[in-house]
């Protein structure tokens, strides 16, 4: 793709374009302020890892940076090596790449530290912004991308596939709730609730499906999924690509505005959360006609009711939670999952550091679906092993199946022994 | 002789307001209408971050490095220091002769700050490895005006090293990282009203300290 002088200029050109489009919306102002102090190393789990400069958070936000000096700064443009300041190039599109997808889960710890106070993922997002506009998103995040936008989920899974999962679990359902009204809905109009879920809950883990609907059936909740955009996700989101971003946003709305629901409540997503209720609409430049809110919300909002009853005696071995960052620390949920489990479980404790300032467990930023990245991810999550094994405790609650994918692999790879649950699950089997 | 670097100085100044002002305008870029739900209120998160939210308890990069982030600290009270007696030397020349004989120690602390920062960044391999020569360039700068405002004495030659010497100083400052002097605050304070804006911040701790 960058093989000739013309395709090389042509990227650049390209590139360069998308980066004043990416400094819009004040991303701009970050990138004039990082003084390169280099006190963040400590705050990055990937840092920690592997203490090399490149894996400073300060030195991967350096790589947009000098990008930025070079298309838009007085001493970028005419004394570019004075400033750091850098063209794009091919070399210097590849250490792009490597720093913004390979070394950063845009997890925004190092942000939160930072001793000027800047949006570190901010600028990090720019940089994925600028690849994505020249198709340098890695093949595995692009394919998931793709998936989304041309079957409306990310694993591909065919519509019949989701028909007799619901047909299955809902059988599953009535047997163990003991009530023929127990049931996984889907294309139902006008129910109160649209409600997303990660493909992965279809696919391989439909116990978790399984718990909201038996949860939603003991609250007596209106509910249904839409067999047509039931993804949570958005990989767009991952890449970069705001386009994308935005059409899987779009439709997942208009499907919602169709089936004339009350709320979309969002299944224990991360990113999911993240780019559904804060990031989409500014995407779609337009307030939601309806309300957008984590099913945690929910959850706690029926124990808070007594809309459900629980029994902590259901769940008596030690629990701890784990705070997926776009939830928590870019989201702002990190009261509700904590009272919930306070209810529903016997022995909870917490980890440390924990809420906004708990470490990624590394399978963020898109970084499982990039399998050149696999050592790093793994060895990334070490310190996230060491939080868990201080507490001692048996199951490790999360909100986000991406989490929970990157710590059943570190439960293996550090010889962890525990148990990875969503928190409706727990909820689930606390229900009397 | 003196005159003439009192211009030269108010020209430089004048340059700067400017050009950092035409800066942050562009990188406001027309702003950003956030029309998700709000859950929380910006100021809440602006107010945290420029309090509490810089205290070793909550900022881990000044907890782990107590050292480094004390001696940015040191210099940077005094560059602000200078650029005040600066500007007093401008437009109350007795005044700021005072000032200056005054805080002339609180300058010369910091020059010692600002050459340990320097130290570090050449000593340091990973520091050296993410520096460019703006980098350098600018911690020399800050130093240089130090020097000036600390050790040489306010007569009337002393005077004009410090007017001239800042007279360049500012023109510098808005072209390479110095104009971090401003957009320390800006970037600061947007992180932190989006922040606000989503009952991220004040943390749930610092609610409940």
């Amino acid at each position: 793709m960058l093989g000739d002088d013309k395709d090389t200029a042509e990227t650049a050109a390209q590139a360069s374009a998308a980066l004043a489009r990416a400094c819009r919306g004040l991303a701009a102002y970050h990138l004039n302020a990082c003084v390169r102090c280099g006190l963040c190393g400590e705050s990055c789990h990937i840092y920690r890892a592997e203490p090399t400069p490149e894996n400073l958070p300060g030195a991967k936000a350096a790589r947009v940076i000098g990008h930025y000096r070079r298309y838009a700064t007085f001493l970028g443009r005419h004394l570019p090596r004075v400033v750091g300041a850098r063209d794009f190039t091919p070399a210097a599109l590849a250490e792009l790449v490597d720093a913004v997808y390979g070394r950063c889960t845009g997890c925004g710890r190092c942000g939160l530290h930072c001793s000027v106070g800047l949006d570190v993922a901010a600028i990090i997002r720019v940089g994925r912004h600028v690849l994505a506009s020249v198709g340098l998103v890695p093949a595995g995040l692009q394919r998931t991308v793709n998936n989304q936008l041309e079957t409306g989920n990310q694993m591909a899974i065919p519509r019949e596939e989701l028909i007799s999962t619901a047909e299955w679990l809902s059988e599953d359902l009535k047997l163990e709730r003991g009530d023929d009204g127990a049931r996984v809905h889907v294309d139902q109009p006008g129910r109160r609730v649209l409600y997303l879920v990660n493909p992965r809950e279809i696919k391989f883990f439909p116990l978790s499906l399984m718990a909201a609907a038996g949860v939603f059936h003991a609250a007596g909740e209106s509910w249904t999924l839409s067999s047509k955009f039931y993804d949570v996700t958005n990989y767009g989101f991952f890449a970069g690509d705001d386009d994308a971003a935005r059409e899987l946003t779009r439709r997942v709305m208009e499907e919602a505005q169709a089936l004339g629901v009350q709320e979309v409540i969002l299944s224990e997503c991360g990113h999911g959360f993240r780019a559904f209720r804060w990031e989409g609409p500014n995407w779609l430049q337009r307030e939601y006609p309806l309300p957008v809110r984590s099913v945690l919300e929910l959850l706690e909002e029926y124990l808070a009711a007594g809309r459900i009853k629980v029994d902590p005696a259901k769940n008596p071995r030690r629990v701890t939670l784990h705070d997926p960052c776009n939830l928590v620390r870019w989201g702002g949920v990190s009261e509700p999952q904590r009272r919930i489990l306070r209810r529903c479980v016997q022995d909870f404790v917490e980890m440390t550091p924990n809420r906004q300032d708990n470490f990624c467990c590394g399978g963020g930023g898109g970084m499982l679906s990039m399998s050149e990245y696999g050592d790093r991810r793994i060895a990334s999550g070490a310190i996230k092993a060491e939080q868990i094994r201080a507490t001692g405790a048996k199951i490790v609650a999360t909100p986000c199946h991406n989490c929970a994918d990157q710590l059943l692999e570190i439960s293996k790879r550090y010889k962890l022994g525990v148990e990875i649950q969503a928190v409706v699950e727990l909820v689930y089997a606390a229900l009397t | 002789m003196l005159a003439l670097a009192k211009a030269i100085a108010s020209l430089a100044i004048g340059w700067t307001l400017v050009a950092l002002v035409t800066q942050v305008i562009a990188a406001r870029g027309g702003g950003r209408r956030d029309y998700s739900r709000r859950a929380g209120a910006p100021w809440k998160g602006v107010l945290y971050s420029f309090t509490t939210g810089m205290t070793p308890a909550h900022k881990e990069s000044v907890r782990l490095h107590p050292g480094k982030f004390a001696l940015g600290l040191v210099m940077h009270v005094g560059v602000i220091v200078s650029i005040v007696g600066v500007v007093l030397l401008l437009v109350w020349p007795t005044g700021a002769l005072r000032v200056l004989s005054f805080l002339r120690l609180v300058c010369a602390v910091a020059l010692v700050g600002g050459i340990g920062l320097l130290f570090r960044r050449v000593l340091s391999s990973t520091m050296r490895a993410i520096s460019s020569p703006d980098d350098y360039l600018a911690i020399l700068a800050t130093c240089g005006l130090l020097t000036c405002s600390s050790l040489f004495p306010m007569d009337a030659r002393g005077q004009l090293v410090v007017l001239l010497y800042a007279g360049l100083l500012f023109v510098y400052l808005p072209l390479g990282k110095l104009r971090h002097a401003v957009f320390f605050f800006v970037a600061r304070g947007d992180y932190a009203r989006r922040l606000g804006y989503r009952g991220v911040y004040p943390p749930v701790r610092a609610r409940t300290e």
